[in-house]
């Protein structure tokens, strides 16, 4: 029940936080820089995307190249 | 009086402390940094010099300057000492006096890099502060500390023999050793060219700019857990200062901090050390700070923006960074574990660091009202200024990778992640806590009421950070992070492995080094020492008797040159003989009459006389 309540509260706050962009674009028209910076959930996507690159990424080096066992610089 | 040095009431400080003990040493532990602040006030107030040189002594017809005061010096030596406070009660209960007298050397060094005016007292103070920082690293007393303190003084040994070298060159083509406006930094061949290479390189090896920046994610989490909070906040943020000074609006730097601040995320993920882990955000947020300082041209206002954007990260990042390394060694302190892998479930024993601890995570992270969101959106803002898409796109990405680790990853795997406690714990001494909370207290303040820092930045400050794009995109930007996380958590539990990184150059080429020295060089002496000796051992042998030596070496020629055409049994006898005569020698010497040693005399002196006369020539 109390685990059903605060997955309901996230969902409400993601949506929030899509509508707050949305409305603060077209309520505020702010300068824009970038091409994607008239984009309102932008960093929504970015974030998302940008985080499983992020995971993705770093693993695959790790596995293929970088990590090793903990002994690795003490062994002769 | 008209100026107090602050860097001085440290190292002054610092000899007394063996002298104390009790409560009258913590007291006095905490007064060092609180005469310090009251001596910035001071200044801030104008009571003391506010802005000009002072503290200046001869020096072989130079001018060292001790005192250069303005706006910047200032900005850094506030967070120092107030950071220095909340470090010091945080190590109240140490008992190892060589850690707080080190802490000292090292802070007051610091303040001493901050305050310089010349190359030369700057240099001074620089070697200063590596030797002192080593101390906190092996005051741990284990031998991998031991190891990484090796390291680690052996790279800032080669950075500061590139900052002495830089400034003799720069002394060579410019006759002044003054540190006050930018280097020239532009490429070439010549001598003033060469001084602002070296002196940068210097620079960029303390501020960890990869591929440089190995030492400090392996010597900082060796350090104790007290030293390691320490070490986070001096090394890297004076580097960012002298960088602001010496080379501010260097295009090179825009991209070597995007880099950093990418770099220090995608090695985070793959790490399973929490204070590694933090170590690797350390390179990544002075990304942000070397980038501003890049994107700081003087006299433009993009550059401005930079500028004040990496002192007031500078300033912020030392807070928080210094509450999670607190929050990291809280833990290592009660449960004798700094591994994901072994660690988990500790929720139950220490809900207050915990959420001390989250304080800092979200104030690295950006989040609104946390003091990461005031002066990270600065230089992300500068990016924008300037129109550089790709930077701006690093910078952000690297917001999303540190609220994943630091954020989410390590209090994830730290107090959660298993539904049974990994280890027994609590929560630590009553005074880490406190000087926790008083940093968290201090990273929230400024995230509310911004103005406080804004009105210590060099340059007037117009930028508003609560502007509703600005939180918004940065709320979105978190909470899909979140989202990202929650979805893959599993993907990012602690392995029980190590990460190569850039000092396996060092380490694999010490090896070898040791591997020549060992094998083909030491091969090659002994050779050379067996030949030596058998020389030696036939001119010893000879000089007993000179005459039956040399028939015995003749005859020994013959025999083998005869071995060589005649039949072997017929020579058996001779050489029957020759064994003979050498089992005898060195025998009845032969006599020498008066005139035959007249003759040896005259004939040796008469070499003598030769050679003399040659060497005349």
């Amino acid at each position: 029940m109390k685990k059903s309540l605060y997955r309901k509260g996230f969902y409400g706050v993601l949506l929030l936080s899509l509508l707050a962009g949305v409305f603060a674009h077209a309520i505020l028209h702010p300068e824009s820089h970038f091409f994607w910076s008239s984009f309102p959930v932008f960093s929504a996507l970015y974030g998302f995307l940008g985080c499983i690159l992020i995971i993705f990424g770093s693993k695959a080096l790790g596995h293929y190249w970088l990590q090793r066992k903990e002994n690795y610089y003490e062994k002769k | 009086m008209e100026w107090i040095h602050p860097g001085f009431i440290y190292i002054l400080g610092a000899p007394l402390i063996v002298l104390l003990r009790g409560k009258v040493k913590s007291f006095f532990l905490l007064s060092i940094p609180v005469l310090a602040f009251t001596t910035l006030l001071l200044m801030s107030k104008g009571i003391l010099l506010t802005e000009g040189k002072t503290w200046i002594l001869p020096f072989w017809g130079y001018r060292l300057i001790l005192g250069q005061v303005d706006k910047l010096s200032l900005v850094f030596a506030y967070v120092f000492v107030i950071a220095s406070f909340c470090m010091f009660l945080y190590a109240l209960h140490i008992k190892d006096d060589s850690q707080h007298i080190a802490a000292s050397l090292y802070i007051g060094s610091t303040i001493g890099v901050i305050f310089a005016g010349d190359l030369l007292t700057l240099f001074f103070f620089w070697e200063t502060m590596a030797w002192s920082a080593l101390f906190l690293i092996w005051a741990r007393r284990t031998k991998k500390a031991f190891d990484a303190g090796f390291r680690y003084i052996l790279v800032h040994l080669f950075g500061g023999a590139c900052l002495l070298g830089g400034i003799l060159l720069h002394l060579y083509s410019t006759g002044s050793i003054e540190f006050s406006k930018p280097f020239l930094f532009e490429w070439g061949w010549e001598a003033k060219h060469f001084a602002s290479y070296l002196i940068l390189l210097a620079f960029l090896i303390n501020a960890a700019v990869p591929p440089l920046h190995a030492w400090l994610s392996d010597a900082y989490p060796e350090a104790t857990v007290t030293g390691a909070v320490f070490l986070t906040a001096f090394t890297t943020k004076s580097a960012v200062y002298v960088l602001i000074r010496g080379f501010a609006g260097t295009e090179l730097l825009v991209w070597l901090g995007a880099i950093m601040a990418v770099y220090g995320v995608v090695f985070a993920v793959l790490e399973n050390d929490i204070r590694r882990l933090l170590a690797y955000h350390i390179i990544s947020q002075v990304g942000y700070m070397v980038c501003g300082v890049g994107m700081g041209v003087i006299g433009t206002i993009p550059g401005e923006m930079g500028i004040n954007g990496a002192a007031a990260h500078a300033f912020c990042h030392i807070l928080y960074k210094a509450l999670l390394f607190m929050g990291a060694g809280a833990v290592m302190e009660v449960t004798g574990r700094s591994k994901l892998t072994e660690l988990g479930g500790l929720y139950r024993f220490m809900p207050t660091t915990f959420h001390l601890y989250m304080v800092g995570a979200y104030s690295i992270s950006g989040f609104p009202l946390f003091n990461g969101f005031i002066s990270k959106t600065m230089v992300v803002e500068a990016s924008a200024m300037w129109h550089l898409p790709v930077i701006w796109l690093m910078l952000e990405g690297a917001s999303i990778g540190t609220f994943l680790h630091t954020g989410l990853k390590l209090p994830w795997g730290t107090w959660f992640a298993k539904s049974e406690p990994a280890c027994e714990a609590k929560e630590p001494h009553l005074n880490m806590l406190v000087a926790m909370g008083f940093t968290a207290f201090l990273c929230i303040l400024l995230g509310v009421y911004p103005q406080l820092l804004y009105d210590l930045l060099p340059y007037p400050v117009k930028y508003q950070p609560y502007n509703p794009i600005h939180v918004v995109s940065m709320a979105q930007l978190l909470i899909f992070t979140f989202v990202a996380f929650w979805l893959f958590r599993e993907k990012l539990h602690g392995e029980p492995t190590i990460t190569l990184d850039t000092d396996w150059v060092y380490r694999m080429m010490g090896r070898k080094v040791l591997w020549f020295c060992e094998k083909p060089l030491m091969a090659f002496a002994s050779y050379m020492d067996q030949k030596v000796t058998e020389v030696v051992h036939f001119f010893v042998w000879m000089s007993r008797n000179p005459v039956l030596a040399l028939r015995i070496k003749r005859e020994e020629m013959t025999l083998k040159m005869k071995s060589l055409f005649a039949n072997p049994s017929h020579l058996k006898e001779r050489e029957l003989r020759l064994v003979e005569k050498k089992r005898n020698y060195p025998g009845e010497l032969p006599k020498l009459g008066l005139g035959g040693s007249l003759f040896l005399i005259l004939l040796a002196l008469s070499l003598y006389l030769i050679l003399y006369l040659i060497s005349l020539e």
